[in-house]
């Protein structure tokens, strides 16, 4: 691994990095994605909506009747989104109190996490939530930056056995346990 | 020719900046002072702060050496160190140990083994001094 | 009053204190933590109430909104780092305050003005709220479906930066709303029979507040640690008492008020506080800029006053205006509970015992947390990969609680992308929520109106309390262009521009 995450900056230096590149970045090309998906969500509900029967007698709001109304907001918001960017518009991203808006985006990362949360869906009605708990915690511990993975693996376990039988006998909501049944 | 010390602002990281400084001064060397962060925390007390960092700033000066100190912000502070050293082709690197109990060992893993382990250069090793028991 | 004092006896029984102990400590928690706030924690800890007595969870809901807002405070002062934007006028003295060594005295002005503040606005929400609730309680179908359009409109169009993205956001939460077969009909179930009964707002709300942010500030992991200002005891000697009090109460005066209006919000009384101190100041006006306990005081009581103002629509008619607000509401929906008027009539007692524990929940704030600040201090050096891998492990565990399924966890995902992509476009989350819940219940009501007039449009402005609820929804839209229009009338765009300025300085 290289310097990623900040190379060394000289004599204590106090500044973030990537500070400089706010000069004229031109259209925020990401946004015209985002009007894109909203303008096929809005057009999706009212084809939905197009295709739906004339509700019952007594349905004064037919039930399709939302639906396009919502629908077309949603296209035209895009359109004016698209129009917006057009003009020079750019999303300024939430700055958190614990969001650094200087630093570029850590992609890495958060492939990692994706991935760890894919695994999850893919896994947890089968191997159960012990298990599956256990291995998410871990996973998205050491995605984040947490090199011990045994501690890791370990609280997890913890974590996950623990919340189970919470759940279980504390709170009264049966969660199955997987391929660990029989065994808690 | 430089002597590099991986700082840390806690007792450990302050005997080995002052072992790095006698070294640098005693060889005519220069010396990198390597104070990194995860990041990771909101707060990480071995960071150094403003007044810690001044503070290092004047005992280097009372020593009489001459040091850059650098703080980066890195994924993994083993490797940030090692590749300072690299960087500036160290003749020495200075690190602090702390105590740890076999169980410690086993979980945490330790940044001093692997430094050992991996370092292309001479490592010093020193501890902080501990209070009596 | 005696309906008060009962539910006062109710919320001081031992298994309801606990819970208020337990909400008060976890608030207060999450509202040190950056990143983590009242609305993402009561989201989590949906799934585990409903197993819970709705009146037990609503008290330690109650003691978690209260306590993140004192949280806040302790970060802003602490280590100035304001991310709610309600906290920003906090950080600009409180900082300066504890950089001059007068932490102590800076968090304890905080936290005994947020419990004045507290106690004089629940007492005002114990008065007020059943009187709306009485006037709300005789209003048609159409004044009501007026009401939750002005809801939406108020919370879309007044707080954010852009309206654009407040109505885009709006829409989104209008159509996950749509999803399911609430009126007869599969609409966008895409022939999923998982989806018949709709998308579960614990899921969204989970998705949305967690994970969402959860994935935000992992894009965001590493920056610099910063450097927490060693505190004690918080105190204050007799000086400062006597230079707080009355902001305290002037603070009051202008939180409570924008609190309890749609979209008032807690940014206005806080900024409009502490100009007023700063106006006020008199010979420590010079203080100001270097750490006045004024400017400390009067926003830190406006804040906590807006939060318990809020309280006024969510239970008297109903109508979130806040993030936390707009979650505790989904909680009460899945308790079968309508909030709004009929929740005074029909369930008295669980009104009663709630706002019996808001006085609870306050007092334990000033009680507990007041020797605690040093603590919770500590909380900050717990790192981040922990944090929010346990974040993503409690929301997860919540999704597939709900129904032991693994297409919930993936909706969860799903949602959660769209938290992160609403962050990375600055789309502003409390719309979409707020569209979710009440986007069913909005065609319910109209639902109603037109069935009582046989499909008759112009019932829906036959009622005068309608008309006069679209009049200031067309205020609230037309009302920014027409000052536009008007040379020399520019106060609401000045305003904002002297909020942008003091945010500029106290990130600088």
């Amino acid at each position: 691994m290289s310097t990623a995450g900040g190379a060394a900056t000289p004599s204590g230096v106090i500044a973030p990095e990537g500070t400089a590149t706010r000069v004229d970045p031109g259209p925020d090309r990401a946004q015209y994605g985002l009007a894109a998906v909203l303008a096929v969500i809005g057009a999706w509900t009212v084809v939905d909506s197009a295709g739906l029967g004339p509700g019952f007698a007594d349905q004064a709001v037919r039930p399709a009747a939302f639906g396009y109304v919502i629908g077309s907001a949603l296209v035209l918001l895009a359109v004016l989104l698209a129009v917006a960017t057009a003009r020079g518009d750019r999303a300024e991203g939430e700055a958190g109190e614990d969001v650094d808006l200087d630093r570029g985006t850590d992609w890495r990362t958060l492939a990692g996490l994706a991935g760890v949360l894919v695994a999850t869906v893919a896994l947890i009605d089968w191997l159960g939530w012990a298990v599956v708990g256990a291995l998410l915690f871990a996973g998205a511990a050491t995605v984040l930056g947490n090199r011990h993975w045994v501690r890791n693996l370990l609280i997890g376990a913890v974590l996950s056995v623990a919340s189970w039988y919470g759940f279980y006998v504390g709170l009264g909501i049966p969660i199955p346990p997987g391929v660990l049944d029989g065994v808690l | 020719m430089t002597v590099v010390v991986g700082w840390t602002a806690d007792a450990r990281g302050r005997a080995a900046l002052v072992q790095g400084a006698h070294v640098a001064r005693l060889r005519g060397q220069e010396l990198v002072v390597v104070n990194a962060t995860t990041g990771t925390a909101v707060v990480d007390d071995r960071f150094a702060g403003a007044s810690a960092l001044e503070e290092v700033r004047r005992l280097l000066a009372s020593l009489g050496v001459d040091a850059e100190v650098r703080q980066p912000v890195v994924r993994d502070v083993t490797e940030a160190l090692l590749e300072v050293a690299d960087e500036v082709r160290a003749t020495v690197l200075v690190i602090g140990l702390r105590h740890r109990s076999p169980v410690g060992k086993l979980i945490m893993g330790s940044t001093a083994q692997r430094i050992l382990l991996d370092a292309r250069c001479p490592v010093l090793a020193v501890k902080a001094e501990e209070p009596a028991r | 009053m005696e309906a008060l004092l009962e539910g006062l006896g109710m919320a001081l029984q031992p298994e309801n204190l606990v819970y208020a102990v337990v909400g008060v400590l976890l608030g207060t928690a999450v509202g040190v933590l950056p990143g983590i706030g009242p609305a993402m924690t009561v989201a989590l800890l949906l799934p585990v109430t409903y197993n819970v007595s709705p009146s037990a969870a609503l008290i330690m809901f109650a003691g978690i909104y209260y306590g993140g807002m004192y949280g806040g405070s302790t970060t802003s002062i602490l280590l100035n780092t304001p991310g709610e934007s309600s906290s920003v006028i906090t950080a600009l003295e409180g900082n300066k305050m504890a950089k001059t060594g007068r932490a102590a005295q800076a968090l304890a002005t905080a936290a005994i003005g947020s419990f004045v503040a507290g106690t004089i606005s629940t007492v005002l929400l114990v008065a007020l709220a059943p009187t709306v609730a009485e006037w709300v309680v005789v209003l048609g179908a159409p004044s009501y479906f007026a009401l939750m359009v002005l809801a939406l409109i108020a919370v879309t169009s007044v707080l954010g930066s852009s309206k654009l993205r407040g109505f885009i956001s709006l829409a989104l939460g209008l159509t996950i709303g749509l999803v399911g077969t609430a009126t007869g009909q599969a609409r966008l179930t895409f022939d999923n029979p998982l989806l018949a009964d709709g998308i579960d707002i614990v899921v969204v709300a989970v998705a949305i507040f967690a994970v969402g942010e959860a994935l935000w500030v992992a894009a965001h992991l590493r920056r610099r640690p910063l450097e927490v200002i060693p505190v004690g005891r918080p105190w204050m000697d007799r000086e400062d008492w006597r230079r707080s009090w009355k902001p305290w109460l002037r603070g009051t005066a202008f939180g409570f008020p924008f609190g309890a209006l749609p979209a008032g919000g807690a940014e206005m009384p806080t900024f409009l506080s502490y100009i007023t101190e700063r106006r006020l100041a008199g010979r420590h006006r010079a203080e100001f800029g270097k750490g006045a306990i004024e400017g400390v005081a009067g926003p830190e009581a406006a804040n906590n006053a807006s939060a318990a103002g809020t309280l006024v629509p969510l239970l008297a008619i109903g109508l979130p205006t806040t993030a936390t607000a707009a979650v505790i509401l989904a909680a009460m929906q899945g308790y079968g509970l309508q909030p709004g008027p009929q929740l005074f009539e029909a369930e008295p007692e669980l009104v009663w015992t709630l706002l019996g524990s808001l006085f609870v929940a306050n007092t334990l704030l000033l009680v507990i947390n007041l020797p605690m600040a040093p603590l919770w201090a500590r909380l900050l050096r717990i790192p981040r990969p922990y944090l929010y891998a346990g974040i993503l492990f409690f929301a997860v565990l919540g999704a597939y609680s709900v129904n032991f399924q693994w297409f919930d966890v993936a909706l969860l995902g799903l949602f959660g992308a769209l938290g992160f992509a609403m962050r990375r476009f600055g789309l502003p989350v409390l719309p979409l929520i707020v569209g979710v819940i009440l986007g069913p219940r909005l065609e319910e009501q109209l639902g109603q109106a037109l069935q009582l007039s046989q499909g008759d449009v112009s019932a829906l402005w036959g009622e005068p309390v309608a008309v006069v609820v679209y009049v200031v929804i067309a205020a609230l839209l037309l009302g920014p262009l027409v000052l536009r229009l008007i040379p020399g009338r520019q106060e609401p765009e000045q305003l904002e521009d002297e909020i942008g300025a003091l945010e500029d300085e106290v990130r600088s």
